[in-house]
């Protein structure tokens, strides 16, 4: 069976560069981007089982990946991440249906896990 | 007193000063028609003496007693006449006068009848008669004359009075109309005072005696408005500092959230896959986690910077010179951005006292903005100049790049706000701003979308007499 494909956008890089190293470890195959509009492009060609992104970025934001995977390919499981911790990002992001949602700073373990129980479901 | 009363008094006053000078001509007129009326009977008494004259004159010549006859009705005519003005010839004359008249007419009648009675014998009594009857002629013309100086000087009290009255009349009547209107004047003056100051920012109050009219009603409500406005706008200000307190406070958090998920992380990653890295890895890790920390340091340093007031290095200088140093240190941005920037320095500009490297900081940082938000073959032109009084300097920077959408122009001088995503801090118009303010001067932006965006600076003109606190 191929490994798991999982796509890390933020554009701080040290997360992309941190979730690799992590997630390889536990024997997913990342990809990180510094911005949606690659990642995006990167979707169209090939197919990802989680996509993990950043809420607030520069150009497209989060909800707008989020929304174009969900509808591209709708068995993908998205994982959002944001500095704002605040209730309303996180009751909007979880209403346009994200899998799961993760204040920062990210608690790895936590992360791990989620993964598992979203590819295990 | 109500302006509509004082309106009212004035006019009041006037009418009832017409009124009593219009009385007292018609007093003066009835009185000089008495007098005429009586100069006249003073006039017939006047006649018919000298008719008994002519008659005595006729005796005496040719010694006919008709005439005796004929001196005896005119006297019992004069009598009857003197009866009938009676009351008004005493007080024209007085009493004793007429007691006198009448006393001599008796005589005269009692000497005609002697003589009647004595005929042509009656010659020697001629001497006597004539002087009776000169004494009524003298009698009757003084009365006459003093009539008619009575209604002389009647009339020319009259002119008197109606003069003086006149010039009162005109004197109360622009007088009243002077006060008021001076007073309606003064109030709408002060008043149009207040509401330009009030407009200006300046909410200060009426301090004069507000008087008890209209307008000390419509000075009382702007006075009451303008203490409701000044409570409004510290309102307004308490407000937005609590708003400008929000935007840096959640700006912090945004700002600091990064680097501290990055440590996180990378402190993490680095327990969860320690076995698997090299010694290079490890230090790496490590490097990173310090870059981190340094990101979080120069946030808190550049948040310290705002904050903190700064010890300022001020000194005398010539703005020009200052704007040409910054100039040229964007020289280098300007070629590679490929935009036509052009300098506009008006000559003999007085000096200012200023923190020479905060102020080539807010040049850069202000040029720095235009050069990044222009496509290639746009200008960037700026301009020094001296405003009108010689109080302050201006520093136009000019550019015709992307310009600011309306919406976002309200927040450009908020903390963390930038359309450079990460590539800003979103700090800098900020500190300029705080910069710009600290020096006593204004920093101000226009702009429109696809047409360009207009940054003006104004500083002080420095002052020697105003010694710089230490």
């Amino acid at each position: 069976m191929s490994p798991h494909r999982i796509m890390v956008i933020d554009d701080e890089s040290i997360v992309g560069k941190m979730l690799k190293a992590v997630l390889e470890q536990e024997g997913y195959e990342v990809e990180p981007f510094l911005s949606a509009a690659p990642a995006l492009a990167r979707l169209k060609e090939e197919k990802f089982d989680v996509v993990i992104t950043d809420l607030k970025m520069k150009g497209i934001d989060g909800m707008e990946v989020l929304h174009t995977v969900k509808k591209e390919s709708a068995d993908t499981k998205v994982i959002m991440i944001t500095a704002f911790a605040s209730l309303d990002s996180a009751v909007e992001a979880l209403r346009g249906k994200v899998d799961d949602f993760f204040p920062k700073p990210v608690k790895i373990k936590d992360l791990k896990a989620c993964i598992e129980r979203l590819l295990g479901a | 007193m109500k302006i509509v009363h004082k309106i009212n008094l004035a006019n009041i006053s006037v009418i009832i000063l017409i009124a009593l000078t219009g009385f007292f001509a018609f007093q003066n007129i009835n009185l000089v028609l008495t007098k005429l009326r009586f100069t006249e009977i003073a006039d017939d008494l006047n006649t018919s003496f000298l008719e008994m004259r002519l008659s005595e004159k006729n005796f005496f010549l040719y010694g006919d007693t008709s005439a005796l006859s004929e001196i005896g009705s005119k006297i019992d005519e004069s009598m009857t006449t003197l009866e009938s003005v009676g009351p008004d010839i005493i007080k024209a004359i007085g009493r004793e006068n007429l007691g006198e008249l009448k006393a001599c007419l008796g005589r005269y009648r009692i000497e005609v009848e002697t003589l009647k009675g004595k005929g042509a014998q009656g010659v020697e009594m001629q001497a006597g008669l004539r002087e009776t009857g000169q004494q009524l002629r003298e009698f009757s013309d003084r009365i006459s004359r003093l009539e008619r100086i009575k209604v002389n000087s009647i009339i020319s009290r009259s002119k008197r009075q109606l003069f003086s009255s006149l010039c009162f009349i005109l004197i109360t009547a622009i007088g009243l109309r002077y006060m008021t209107f001076f007073n309606i004047l003064r109030s709408l003056k002060q008043i149009k005072n207040v509401v330009a100051s009030i407009s200006q920012g300046d909410f200060r109050a009426i301090e004069t005696e507000i008087p008890r009219d209209e307008l000390g009603t419509v000075m009382t409500a702007i006075n009451a408005m303008s203490m409701e406005l000044e409570n409004r706008e510290e309102q307004i200000i308490q407000s937005k500092k609590l708003a400008s307190l929000g935007i840096l406070t959640a700006g912090v958090a945004h700002e600091l959230g990064n680097p501290l998920n990055n440590i996180s992380m990378i402190a993490q990653t680095y327990m969860e896959v320690y076995e698997n890295l090299s010694k290079e890895d490890r230090i790496d890790f490590m490097v990173k986690i310090e870059e981190e920390t340094q990101r979080i340091k120069h946030i808190v340093d550049n948040l310290l910077d705002f904050s903190r007031p700064k010890k300022s290095r001020n000194t005398v200088a010539d703005l020009n010179g200052v704007v040409l140093r910054s100039f040229k240190l964007v020289q280098n941005m300007i070629h590679v951005c490929n935009v036509e920037a052009r300098l506009d320095l008006a000559e003999d500009l007085p000096a200012v006292l200023i923190d020479e490297g905060q102020i080539v900081e807010v040049l850069i940082n202000l040029m720095t903005n235009s050069l990044q938000a222009s496509s290639p073959g746009a200008r960037l032109t700026v301009t020094t100049s001296c405003l009108p009084e010689n109080e302050f300097l201006r520093i136009t920077l000019e550019d015709t790049g992307k310009g600011i959408p309306q919406e976002l122009l309200d927040h450009v001088f908020d903390p963390f706000f930038t359309t450079k995503g990460n590539s800003g801090t979103g700090l800098g118009l900020f500190v300029s701003y705080g910069i710009v303010k600290n020096h006593q001067g204004t920093l101000k932006v226009s702009s429109k979308e696809g047409v360009g965006t207009c940054f003006t600076i104004e500083l002080p003109v420095y002052n020697p007499n105003i010694k710089e606190e230490a």
